[in-house]
Formats: C-alpha cells, structure tokens, sequence
C-alpha cells in the first residue's frame, strides 16, 4: 500500500465508500502522517462512512478549527506586537489561507506561525517580539549564527506564555539557495486581508508553496504542501504564473509542482524522469503510516541540503552536526 | 506490519502493529477477554518498530510510536515488549483522544458513583484502585478517567494495571494467578507487572457513572485528610489532564462543572489497608 | 491623550465563579486566566462596549466599591489594564 489511496480519497471522495475496515485503517494512518486528516475528514464530508470513521473525522475536523483559530489567535498577537514599529505583517502558509478563508486552509493542520517582513526590518521585528514575550527556542551559538548568516528566516522563537511558536522569513528561500526570488516584488505586490494583515499575491503564493515543497527540504509532508498547490491553482491564470515564477527564478518548480499537481491530484500530466522520483518519494507511505524506500529518503535528505547550501558549506555544516552528536538517519 | 492486534479498551479502540511477534503474543494472552474494535476500524495504531536500521536483531530495541508519537521517545528493550505495547496505547490517548476529557487518574465504582484518584506517579493511585476492584469496588481505570463533555459522568478506560515494585506483591496476595502478567524486571520505572481487571471491570467496560468523590492521594505520610479549595483543585486537574487545551471550550465547560460539583479531599496513608479503610469511611460521609 | 481601554469583543469570554476565583475562559486564545478581584470587576466596567481611560475605569469602580486611597488604588487598576492587554484580554482602542 502506498500513499496513492490517500490521493484519491482527497481527489475524488466518493471512492471512500467503498473502503473496508483495512481500507479505513490504512487511509486514516496515513492521513494522519502527512497531517492531511482534517483535509480528508472534510473533503469526505457528509458521505456514508462507518460509525468508527464518523467519529475519527469529526474529531479531525474539530481538530483542525481550534487549528485555525489559534494561529489567527497567533497572527493577531503578532500584529499587535509590531504595531509599534509600523511593520505590516505578512502571513505565510497556513495561517495566510485560514486568514483568507482560502479553500486551501480548510481543514488544513498548521502549527507555526510564518510571517514575512523586509530584511532591512529583520532586527526592528525581534526586538518588537522579543518585548512582546517572544524568547529564543534554542541558545546554540552556532545554530544561531549558522540561522543568521545563510538561512532566510530568524532562529525559531516561542512565545513564553502561549507555548506558540514564530518563524520570522526575510525571503521565502535560504540565501545559500542558487534561486534568488525577487522579495521586494513579493513584498510590494501582497494583498491586504484584513487591518494591519497581509498575504501574497494569488502567484506568487504558488511560487512560495513550490520553492518551499521542491527548492527547499526533503519532500516530508509534501503530500500536504502539493494539496496547498492544487487549491491555490484554483482560478489562476497560467500565463501570469509563469511570468511570475521566472521573475522569482522559479520556474522550473512552479513547472513540475503543476505536472505534479496534475498527476496525483488532477486529471493527470506527463511526467518526466525526475518528476516521478518525486512523486514517488512523496506517496512513500504504508498503510500502518510508516515511511517506506529508506535509500530514497536519506538521497532526498542530502539533495536538500546541497540545494540550499554550496557544497564547502554544507561540509562544514555536516561536520559541525556531526560532532555535536547528530547522525542523518 | 508482521504482526498486529486489535482491540477495544472502554470507548477506544487500536490497532497494534509491532514488528517482533513477543510483544503481540503477550497482549493476545493478557487482553483475551477484550472485546475487538465495532466495524474493525481503530481509532488509533500503535507502532512497534526498530529503533533503528539494525536494530530488530542486534540488541533488538524497540521504538513506540503511531498515529502520534514523540521523536524523543527512549527505545526500550524486546524483554518490555507489552509495557512497549501499554506505553504506546497511552501515548495514542494522551495525545489523541477527544472525545473526553481525559484525566491521568484512576477511577473506581459502586452503586454508580464514581470515585476519582489523582496524583503523580508513586502517589498509590494505581494501587489504592486495584485494591478497591478487588474488594466490591468496580475497577474503571488505574490510568485514565474520561469526563464525558455533555453529561460530567465518569467513563472507563479499564487497560491492564500497571503494578510497580511494592505493589506487585500486595496485588499478587488478593488476585488469581492467572490474572497477573509476566514480571518485567528492571524496566525504567523499576519491576512491572500487569493486572488484567476482573470480569466485571472488562464487561461494564462502556457504562459511565456519576462521580461523587475526587481524591488526592499521597502514600507513605501519617494519615490524614484535608480540603482542598475548588481554584486548586482545578489548576491539579488541569495539569493532570493531557487533552484540556485540545478541547478547548466544551473542555472548559467540563472540568469546571466538576470541580464545582464534586467534592474534594487530599488523603496521606501510611500502608494500603489504611487507605482502603480511610477511603471507605469518606464514602460513606459523601453518600 | 490617555489610553483608552475596550473589551476585545462581546463574545470574546465565559467566565465562572469558583469559591473566591474566577476562572475566564477567552475563546480567541483557548486560553483559560484564573483570576480575583479587582480583575473580573474591572472587565465588567468595560462590559458595555465603551472605550474607557484608566480613570474612567476607577471613577466606575468607585461608584460602586469602597476602594480606599484613589491615589493607591489609580496605578493598581492602571497595571491590571496594561496585563490584561497583554493577554490580550483587553484591547487599546
């Protein structure tokens, strides 16, 4: 059993009445690794399902709106936090579509809150945070400096009170990446959600969803960030796409993010080579919701350090974890 | 995965996979009487893996995971099997369960009342309800208390007991042999055994009750009994409960018409009969 | 100009009485506050929607409580505020 039953209970939800108990087991397992249930559980809907299973997704669904309005709860601290300093805040991922009451938040797991601010405001925003409650997750000096000299976002902060934490970005990719997106365009060009919130523009939201599931990271929990892809495509206008992603460098990304998109949760597309090693790596998933193809996974894993980092840099990165006690697994 | 259980506890249900084939026969021989998930579909799966690539022959240790686990979960030794086994149901229920409001305490019953232990590990919780299962009491739970979120009754999650060191041997004196598990020696809480719950614990296993007592108790201190104030009683709840936050609202709205509703006492015992005796005569004050 | 202070939404709490607490449950948050007095009586002076100064705040509580010394208990009902901003139980207006 791979991950492909719990593409196409998310593609098509009328095969889930089919399913037996097996059938069930396997799909909710691996819904829940890839944090896709509360998606699943309301793509399903009002479809006949078992009791068990009934009570599972309403639990899912239950799940996922206290979700959400913790991280606007998230969001709104944030605004206020940095009110102070006339930065506007710009959600990313998750928080964004929930914000937007965009098709792609529904049901969507969360966690952090992603906000995006100018580089040149980077320190204005930690100070800001760090008054506001906000503390450091980890006091690792070469974390830390490692997080300021090549990543695009500050060390991960958490709130002391509310056990929540923040990822301040400055780009939507690390600055070791080869592909440099245009911030200041990105920046310019967000779209207000409500007072003192913002999101990017419907394009550059794909660019982002793409750069982060295939630029930047090892595919885990890909399936759910390619969903985000499929629901952010919704009405948008492939030319003005494609402008888009080649002014970001993203092209290719954006490219293969839609083939991919297409061929697990769409009508289908032709892949290449490399896109099916891609989507095989993202459907590696058993029906008890383990990982499987270990030597795909450590490949994927090296593969998204190069792509983030030169290859004398991440030496030295793989060295500086090596003796603090890390071991790729 | 190679081998695999499922079965029923109270109102959840899991499916347990484990590579190894020890840890499964121990569960099928101690949860025989347990009935098996309604549909075949389990709320939860539970994982027993190798804690690494080598690792399910070479000192084999084991890995506990699921649906919900903890990456910094220690691995533990083949020998602990089913403690790996109990460990990663109540992982799954801690982290997982929503249905309730889910309480680390134990719970016993009589004539529908409910009467509710809380407190740390070592506190006798466990034990103070075991004993009480086997003296008239029913037995819904040495672990987990479920508050139901509509009507406040007390709901059993009546797993294996999970005896400890001293309480091995004064559970061992009162129960039938075959109702004890093997001992696990050495395992990072010292020497476990297990408990299967009488008949009438695994067979009332869906019927809730009232609760009409709350205790705090504390073994190895001069007996003694003392009020607890409702602010404390719900900030000790609050902390003995894995799923409060989770909930949200309805959880708010249920934990606060416990405290409001059921009365409160924190006990100090010195040895278990004391308990049980100490125990019985507030019962009778509350009734 | 002082601050004002409001309430952050008609909805936004379900408070209880245990004994001599008071336990907030903020549904924006999830977030559950034990409190006691002054704190649920100073959230009641903003209960009518009205954007309140500190001063407003104590004028209203005087009114109706025997508070003792203004000149003590002005900065105590101006800390509480400036907390339960913080927590987010409480707006600037």
């Amino acid at each position: 059993m791979s991950a492909r039953g719990l593409v196409r209970a998310l593609r098509d939800p009328d095969v889930v009445t089919a399913l037996d108990a097996g059938g069930w087991n396997g799909l909710i397992a691996m819904a829940r690794a890839e944090r896709l249930v509360g998606t699943l559980a309301l793509r399903i809907g009002d479809r006949r399902v078992p009791d068990a299973v009934r009570q599972i997704l309403d639990d899912a669904r239950l799940d996922a709106e206290r979700e959400a309005r913790q991280a606007l709860w998230e969001a709104d601290r944030a605004t206020e936090a940095l009110a102070g300093i006339d930065v506007p805040v710009l959600l990313l991922k998750g928080t964004a579509y929930a914000a937007a009451g965009l098709r792609a938040g529904q049901g969507r797991f969360i966690g952090d809150l992603d906000i995006l601010v100018p580089r040149e405001a980077m320190e204005q925003v930690e100070h800001a945070l760090l008054r506001a409650g906000w503390e450091w997750v980890k006091d690792d000096p070469y974390d830390d400096a490692y997080y300021r000299q090549w990543m695009h976002e500050l060390p991960p902060m958490i709130h002391a009170g509310r056990d929540r934490m923040i990822d301040v970005h400055h780009s939507i990719l690390p600055l070791t990446a080869r592909q440099a997106p245009d911030m200041a365009a990105m920046i310019a060009d967000a779209v207000p959600i409500a007072k003192g919130l913002y999101m990017l523009s419907p394009e550059d939201r794909i660019c982002h969803a793409a750069a982060h599931l295939l630029a930047d990271g090892d595919l885990a929990g890909g399936l759910r960030n390619l969903w985000d892809i499929v629901c952010l495509l919704d009405g948008i206008d492939p030319s003005a796409l494609e402008a888009r992603a080649a002014r970001h460098g993203l092209a290719a990304h954006v490219g293969q993010a839609r083939r991919l998109a297409a061929a697990l949760y769409g009508e289908g597309a032709r892949l290449s080579f490399w896109d099916r090693i891609v989507a095989a790596r993202l459907l590696a998933r058993d029906g008890w919701g383990r990982e499987r193809r270990k030597p795909l996974r450590f490949a994927f894993s090296v593969r998204s350090h190069w792509l983030r980092m030169p290859p004398g840099l991440l030496a030295r990165h793989l060295f500086t974890k090596w003796r603090k006690g890390h071991r790729p697994v | 995965m190679n081998h695999a259980l499922s079965l029923r506890i109270g109102p959840a249900t899991f499916r347990i996979g484990s590579t190894w084939r020890r840890p499964v026969e121990a569960l099928v021989a101690l949860y025989a009487d347990y009935p098996a998930p309604v549909d075949g579909v389990a709320d939860f799966t539970v994982r027993l893996e190798p804690a690494g690539p080598f690792r399910r022959w070479l000192r084999p240790s084991i890995f506990i995971t699921g649906d919900h686990g903890l990456a910094d979960a220690a691995p533990m030794s083949l020998a602990h099997g089913l403690l790996a086994a109990e460990m990663g149901m109540n992982l799954q229920m801690a982290l997982g369960w929503r249905r309730h409001l889910l309480l680390h305490a134990s719970s016993v019953e009589k004539d529908g009342r409910a009467l509710v232990m809380t407190g740390e590990s070592g506190s006798g919780k466990s034990t103070l309800a075991a004993q009480l299962g086997e003296r008239g009491w029913r037995l819904m739970g040495d672990e987990f208390a479920l508050l139901d979120l509509d009507t406040g009754a007390v709901f059993p999650f009546p797993r294996l007991v999970s005896l400890k060191n001293r309480a091995i041997d004064v559970l061992a004196a009162e129960t039938p042999q075959r109702r004890m598990g093997p001992l696990l020696a050495g395992t990072a809480k010292g020497d476990i055994r297990h408990l299967v719950p009488n008949r009438d614990a695994i067979g009332r296993m869906g019927e809730g009750a009232k609760p009409a007592l709350l205790l705090f108790p504390r073994f190895g201190h001069a007996a003694d009994v003392r009020a607890v104030g409702q602010g404390e009683v719900f900030m000790r709840l609050t902390q003995a409960s894995t799923n409060y936050v989770a909930l949200g609202e309805p959880g708010f709205a249920a934990l606060t018409r416990f405290v409001a509703d059921v009365p409160a006492r924190a006990i100090d015992f010195p040895s278990g009969d004391e308990a049980v005796a100490l125990v019985e005569r507030l019962w009778k004050e509350c009734g | 100009m002082p601050r004002r202070y409001c309430q952050d939404s008609p909805d936004a709490i379900t408070s209880c009485v245990l004994e001599d607490m008071v336990l907030l449950y903020h549904r924006p948050s999830g977030q559950t506050h034990m409190v006691i007095s002054p704190v649920p009586e100073i959230l009641a002076t903003l209960d009518g929607g009205a954007a309140l100064t500190a001063d407003e705040v104590l004028g209203q509580l005087a009114s109706l409580y025997d508070l003792g010394a203004a000149e003590e208990a002005g900065p105590q009902v101006e800390a509480h505020l400036a907390e339960l901003t913080e927590l987010g139980l409480v707006r600037i207006a």
